[in-house]
């Protein structure tokens, strides 16, 4: 794995730098990759004192829901595939980017954003964290539109939560 | 995947019987329907009568909702630290004791620390037992480990698992020590063992994993919370890789939700494992982590740490729920 000799929790920039470092060596996570229908498919690259380094598989359908993610910023190389990241608006509305094979993202620890599979074929996708993920929110728009946040182990698997 | 308890405790009735015919400290003394149990330098500790019953501990694998324990030696009674010829069949006993029970109940092997050689190792792991456990306090320093040395490359030529519990190593015996005055029962539990553990990492960390590079270790009690102190470690130049060996393990005995969740904050969530040190302490149903944390403490990484398949943490979350 690349390693990182910081010292210290990586600024957004520097996860945007390392995960595109990283997506341009295959051979550190492409013997890592394999899609699963029923969900997607985890694998810890890497994890020490300051960085938590996954790779994510998604096929369709698979999407995270709206999440925080605590105290840790991120971000997100595409290696394969396409997704989309959706950041929730107080109107109810929703901005919509879509990234593709070669494009990267990063977002700060008080983002809330939805990450969810696009376009045709399978998708695979870096994320770096720092400090390493630890607790995310989950956010719940229930039926008369109030919005509930519900705080998940990082190990808890963030699906869309539906209102009751 | 099997719900695995990675550290329970049983004496048999024949191990209780000769701990009885001793007159010194191991031992224990009827008091009224149960035990009571005295050691050197603690006070008397009280056993429940249903604390061992084989009966009552298999219903209560049903209760914990547990299809696998794995049981091992009470080592805090010091036992492994006794002379090899005071030791010897005190062990056998034990060893006899559990491989009585049924076939949910696997065992950790113990040994007598004095004379210790890796054929003891071997002997145990041919006997049934997956692996091994030793008293903290025979790895509870450079120098120490370093004698426990052999028995570790035993275990790791068979790839088989050590687990390190809270207990005396061979210059920790005091024997004839009386209790200092006013001692609560708690008092090993809360000031000895975590100090025990604690040494014992930081002496795996610093010079064991260098030894024993693909040796998998669990620590019960998470390790005196020993990686918790990860800034300080890194401070003052101690071992900080430790926190993020991902063959070092820590069972959860007596802990919940609060100090569980720092741990993870730590050293992720691949390498706990649930342990409920029964009956010594009851076994909480579900630790509040949320369910693919319960997937991972109670089936994914107990496996792991048992058969070594995946060296590496690896996770489904979906498929193991």
């Amino acid at each position: 794995m690349i390693p990182h000799d910081a010292g210290r929790d990586l600024t957004a920039v520097e996860l945007e730098d390392y995960v595109g470092r990283l997506a341009a060596r295959p051979e550190l996570w492409a013997g890592r990759v394999s899609h699963d229908p029923a969900a997607r498919v985890f694998e810890e690259l890497l994890r020490d004192e300051h960085l938590a380094v996954w790779l994510i598989c998604w096929m369709e359908d698979h999407d995270t829901g709206f999440h925080d993610h605590d105290l840790s910023q991120g971000a997100v190389a595409v290696v394969q595939g396409a997704v989309h990241e959706d950041r929730l608006r107080f109107d109810g509305s929703r901005r919509r980017h879509t990234l593709r094979r070669g494009q990267t993202f990063s977002f700060a620890a008080a983002d809330i954003h939805r990450v969810l599979h696009a376009g045709e074929g399978p998708a695979v996708t870096l994320h770096a964290y720092s400090p390493p993920l630890w607790r995310m929110g989950a956010y719940e728009v229930r039926h008369d539109g109030t919005l509930a946040r519900h705080s998940l182990s990082y190990a808890e698997e963030l699906r869309p939560l539906e209102a009751a | 995947m099997s719900r695995i308890d990675v550290h329970q405790h049983f004496w048999s009735q024949g191990f209780v019987e000769l701990l009885a015919r001793r007159a010194r400290p191991p031992l224990v003394r009827r008091d009224g329907d149960g035990w009571c149990v005295r050691l050197d330098g603690e006070p008397d500790a009280p056993i429940p009568p249903a604390a061992h019953h084989p009966v009552l501990r298999a219903e209560a694998l049903a209760h914990d909702r547990v299809d696998v324990a794995l049981l091992c030696m009470s080592s805090p009674l010091g036992v492994e630290a006794l002379p090899a010829e005071e030791a010897r069949p005190l062990l056998d006993a034990w060893h006899d004791g559990v491989r009585a029970l049924d076939r949910r109940f696997r065992h950790w092997g113990a040994v007598a620390l004095d004379g210790a050689v890796p054929a003891d190792v071997d002997a145990v792991l041919d006997r049934g037992a997956l692996g091994l456990s030793l008293p903290a306090g025979a790895l509870s320093g450079p120098e120490r480990l370093e004698r426990a040395g052999p028995l570790l490359e035993a275990l790791e030529r068979r790839d088989a698992p050590l687990l390190i519990h809270p207990g005396p190593g061979l210059e920790d015996r005091r024997a004839g020590a009386a209790p200092a005055l006013g001692l609560q029962p708690w008092w090993p539990a809360l000031a000895e063992y975590p100090a025990q553990l604690q040494a014992a990492w930081l002496a795996f960390a610093a010079v064991g994993r260098r030894a024993h590079p693909r040796l998998r270790v669990a620590f019960a009690a998470l390790a005196g919370c020993a990686p918790l102190h990860t800034e300080r470690i890194s401070a003052r130049g101690g071992p900080v890789r430790g926190v993020g060996d991902p063959l070092i393990f820590y069972d959860t005995s007596s802990y919940g939700p609060r100090a569980l969740d720092a741990m993870i904050r730590v050293t992720g969530v691949d390498v706990l494992v649930h342990g409920s040190d029964r009956p010594v302490a009851a076994a909480p149903a579900d630790h509040g982590l949320g369910r693919a944390a319960t997937a991972a403490l109670h089936r994914v990484n107990p496996a792991r740490l048992v058969s070594g398949v995946t060296a590496r943490p690896e996770r489904r979350l979906e498929a193991v729920a």
